[in-house]
């Protein structure tokens, strides 16, 4: 299996500033409401968050799984975590986080599951990774960075809330990879 | 948490492992949190059937698997058995055949025969959800009450259940018991010697009258139903008697209250039989709880349910 | 003519009443010709058909004396003919029918009934048992003379009791003066009502009515009480518990006339069978405890057994398949007798093969005044050969009988009846 550093400790890091840039510069007069999709959408949205400080109104986690359409498929459940959202959505400009993009499969999901909590103003999308592939109409506001890859790699975040130190990698898996 | 491998059927809570039922109450509590959402519906079970097939009339047990079932967005239709064309179980397999052609994914039964639910599961690929079989197995009822006694003790090891009433003819109580012994809790049985069976697990201890079972001192008092119709089979001598008894009076709650004592019943209660009207306002008692809890369990069940892809016969 | 008639089996190892040897078996024109040491006969008569069987064992067909071959009335379910082919697969020279048919067997004119229907359709003697009670009602006596004048031996009205217990006594009294057997399925109906398995844990937590053990041992409390009242031949039918054996034990013990027979599968079941309400395993009086079933066998092996019989009871896959309450009590046995009792009870130790032959096929025969076969000269030829190294696939073509309620359809079982002769005939293999 052949693999290959997308982004080093420092790639991530400045990934994260490009996103926070991103969503600081395109400031609105709305309460900014930050929600990670689980599992490794939530320290993204965290070190969003950190770095927008006071302009952050809340944050929160969303868990897709109850969204998604591949139940028939799965032997195996994910584990439910439920989502969170302290602050009230309703009215709020709505950012969801995620840390890689690739098919829009789960941002549909997390379409889904953002309105069933109420009736944002606007919702945006922040991703750490782009890697294009889509297959349905749906882009990122906010991108860290874009690479194009094909269907047979594999692009993985590490991220050191969930595993050890930061960076990306590309694997190469075959025709049948996913992610 | 580990997620057990989907299974097609919930046939009855001895099939059941322990990890799997931990599984379950705890990805009941993700669906509960949805109904205090706007919208309290998923689109998990989008395009999927459910049909509840429910040879016993139960408008409670019916509601909260279609409530449940819709939440999911699953489409659901109520099979219309007429319970006088079916006192004969031949016509049993008959109605398999045809849900098979109806091609449901869900199954929900319930039928005053014991182990129907399991020979209905047995001959069709769809996934069949036990709501109850005769005197064998109340599944879904055996996890809500888990879930509810969770809720108000989160360590289930070492707590005390009474249970009290009709042990013999009850589903829930198999069931029940059954749960809460897995769980680590101590389970004790009351009632007449009529309705509690004298070949029981040995770890279900009994009582012969509250006096002896309030000193044990339970946490829960989890009351069954008592049909009246079994004063006239010579259960006991009279619904009167059997409240004084064996059924929560004012004085008993009253004690109940002392002791900080929850009470529990898988409903619908028999005022005047096995509890008083008061009981229903005391702040202790779990049933409406138990309710609300039904649906998000069963939600967490037919997620959980994997119905067959092959044709399978018994 | 054809046929030979004489046949020469080779080496066998030949279980009667006198015991196990190996020797060969000369049979000639429905007779045992000779009985020697291995070897020791000289040359093959010109015209013989000469059978291996080495590693084999020789023994008398056994004879059920308890069997319900449905007909006439519910030939839908068994007939003559398919009861008594799958009887001889499964090892049985001669029966004794159940007279529980529709109409039952309480006259003379369906005695003789039933006779001509065997005579006409059995390759093997059918013996009716006659009822009890009119119509087995249970209300009045059944034309009991007159049936025995046609050679009834036994009287029962199984699967039901007689409730009443002046009624029985009249019975016994009456049935005494013609010698005749009265037969009990021992039960005591306010017991056992709305029950379909054994009063237990098992039932318990499959949530099933229950039948105590106490229901049978009450009943043949009170039958034996009756018996030693009136000096009648009592015999119980399939007894089950070891608390019912006990009281035959103590019967015996006392000098009481009375006999009882075992099923096969109450010796190689307990309750535990039913665990997935499998319907096969649904049978009056249920599947006991452990501890019933050891007791049965210890009831063989001490003698308080007299006889093991099928209480092979066909029922339809429409009547079977549905739930447990609803399915009617009875398992189809006749097609896998020798093979299943040789898979469960002898080769797991539980029983000898010598007393397998007492109570299967020599005892009953000696209830009902029957000569005794058996492998001595000049005795009429009545001989199954089994191999216990071979197997018995039971599979739906095996089965000859209509009953889809075999509980062994689907396994093998270790052993498998080669040969079945009969007076002149070879009946299997």
């Amino acid at each position: 299996m052949k693999e290959t550093m997308l982004l080093d400790e420092a790639g991530v890091a400045s990934a994260v500033g490009r996103v926070v840039e991103s969503i600081a510069g395109q400031g609105r007069d709305l309460p900014l409401v930050l929600v990670g999709i689980h599992t490794r959408g939530v320290p993204v949205a965290r070190r969003v968050a950190a770095a927008l400080g006071n302009a952050v109104a809340g944050i929160g986690t969303l868990d897709i799984s109850l969204y998604r359409d591949d139940l028939d498929s799965r032997g195996t459940l994910p584990v439910l975590r439920g989502s969170d959202i302290p602050a009230p959505v309703d009215g709020a400009r709505v950012v969801l986080c995620d840390d890689v993009l690739f098919t829009g499969r789960t941002i549909r999901a997390a379409l889904d599951g953002i309105t069933a909590l109420g009736r944002p103003a606007r919702v945006e999308l922040a991703v750490l990774v782009d890697r294009g592939g889509r297959e349905l109409p749906i882009q990122a506001d906010h991108v860290g960075h874009a690479v194009e890859t094909n269907a047979s790699q594999r692009v993985r975040v590490r991220l050191s809330e969930t595993d050890e130190g930061d960076c990306v990698m590309l694997y190469e898996v075959g025709p049948e990879g996913d992610s | 948490m580990k997620v057990p491998p989907r299974k097609k059927d919930l046939i009855d809570i001895r099939s059941l492992s322990r990890e799997e039922v931990e599984y379950l109450l705890e990805s009941a509590k993700p669906f509960k949190e949805l109904f205090s959402q706007s919208v309290k519906k998923v689109p998990t079970l989008q395009g999927k059937s459910v049909l509840t097939l429910f040879y016993e009339p139960s408008t409670r047990t019916r509601s909260s698997f279609e409530i449940a079932a819709k939440r999911l967005s699953a489409d659901v239709t109520n099979f219309a058995v007429s319970t006088s064309a079916v006192v004969k179980g031949e016509s049993i397999l008959d109605t398999v055949d045809t849900l098979q052609a109806m091609r449901v994914d869900y199954v929900i039964v319930r039928h005053q025969a014991s182990g129907v639910p399991g020979l209905i599961a047995r001959h069709t690929r769809a996934s069949v959800l036990n709501a109850g079989d005769g005197w064998h197995a109340h599944p879904t009822q055996a996890l809500l009450d888990a879930f509810t006694l969770r809720e108000v003790h989160p360590e289930t090891a070492g707590r005390r259940v009474l249970i009290v009433g009709d042990l013999q003819h009850s589903r829930v109580a198999r069931s029940t018991s059954r749960i809460f012994h897995m769980l680590g809790a101590e389970v004790a049985a009351l009632g007449p010697g009529t309705l509690v069976p004298s070949h029981r697990p040995e770890w279900l201890r009994t009582f012969s009258n509250f006096e002896a079972a309030f000193a044990w001192r339970p946490d829960v008092i989890y009351l069954l139903r008592v049909q009246r119709e079994r004063q006239h089979d010579q259960f006991f001598p009279s619904v009167h008697e059997y409240h004084h008894q064996y059924g929560v009076t004012a004085e008993r709650l009253n004690r109940i209250r002392g002791e900080g004592i929850h009470i529990m019943h898988p409903g619908p209660v028999n005022r005047g039989v096995e509890l008083v009207d008061a009981v229903m306002d005391y702040e202790r008692t779990l049933i409406n709880r138990q309710v609300e809890n039904g649906i998000a369990v069963r939600m967490a069940v037919l997620y959980w349910l994997k119905p067959g892809t092959e044709e399978r016969h018994g | 003519m054809a046929e030979p008639s004489i046949t020469w089996i080779q080496g066998a190892t030949v279980v009667d009443s006198e015991g196990s040897r190996e020797a060969d078996v000369l049979f000639c024109d429905g007779k045992v010709r000779a009985v020697g040491a291995v070897g020791a006969m000289g040359d093959v008569p010109e015209g013989a058909a000469v059978v291996d069987g080495r590693g084999r064992i020789l023994m008398p067909g056994l004879f059920d004396m308890n069997a319900h071959l449905r007909e006439p009335g519910r030939e839908d379910k068994e007939d003559m003919a398919t009861g008594s082919a799958a009887a001889v697969q499964g090892g049985v020279t001669g029966l004794l029918a159940m007279p529980n048919t529709d109409p039952p067997v309480d006259s003379a004119g369906m005695v003789q009934s039933v006779t001509d229907l065997a005579a006409a359709k059995s390759p093997i003697p059918i013996f009716p048992a006659g009822c009890l009670t009119k119509s087995r009602a249970g209300a009045e006596m059944a034309a009991i003379g007159e049936m025995a004048c046609l050679g009834v031996k036994l009287l029962t009205d199984d699967p039901s009791p007689v409730e009443d217990a002046q009624l029985l006594r009249r019975l016994m009294e009456y049935a005494r003066g013609f010698d005749l057997i009265v037969a009990s399925h021992a039960t005591t109906p306010a017991l056992v009502r709305g029950g379909s398995v054994n009063e237990g844990e098992v039932g318990y937590f499959l949530g099933l009515g229950g039948m105590p053990s106490m229901a049978e041992e009450i009943a043949i409390f009170r039958d034996v009480a009756i018996a030693r009242h009136t000096g009648c031949r009592l015999h119980i039918q399939h007894v089950s518990s070891a608390r019912g054996l006990e009281v035959i034990r103590r019967a015996k013990e006392e000098g009481i006339p009375v006999t009882c027979e075992a099923t096969p599968l109450h010796l190689i079941f307990d309750d535990s069978a039913v665990c997935g309400y499998d319907t096969r395993f649904k049978m009056d009086p249920p599947l006991r405890a452990v501890e019933d079933r050891e007791a049965l066998l210890e009831g063989l092996r001490d003698g308080t057994v007299d006889v093991i019989a099928s209480n092979h009871a066909p029922h339809s896959v429409f009547e079977k398949n549905t739930d447990f309450a609803s399915a009617p009590f009875g398992a189809s046995l006749f097609d896998t007798l020798l093979p299943a009792l040789h898979h469960h009870v002898l080769a797991e130790g539980g029983l000898s093969l010598e007393i397998l032959v007492e109570k299967f096929c020599l005892a009953p025969r000696r209830l009902l005044g029957l000569p005794e076969p058996g492998f001595r000269e000049e005795a009429a030829v009545d001989a199954v050969l089994f191999n216990p190294a071979d197997g018995t696939e039971v599979s739906q073509t095996f089965l000859k009988s209509r009953g889809c309620n075999n509980p062994f359809l689907g396994q093998t079982l270790q052993g498998r009846v080669e040969g079945v002769w009969l007076g002149e005939k070879r009946l299997l293999g």
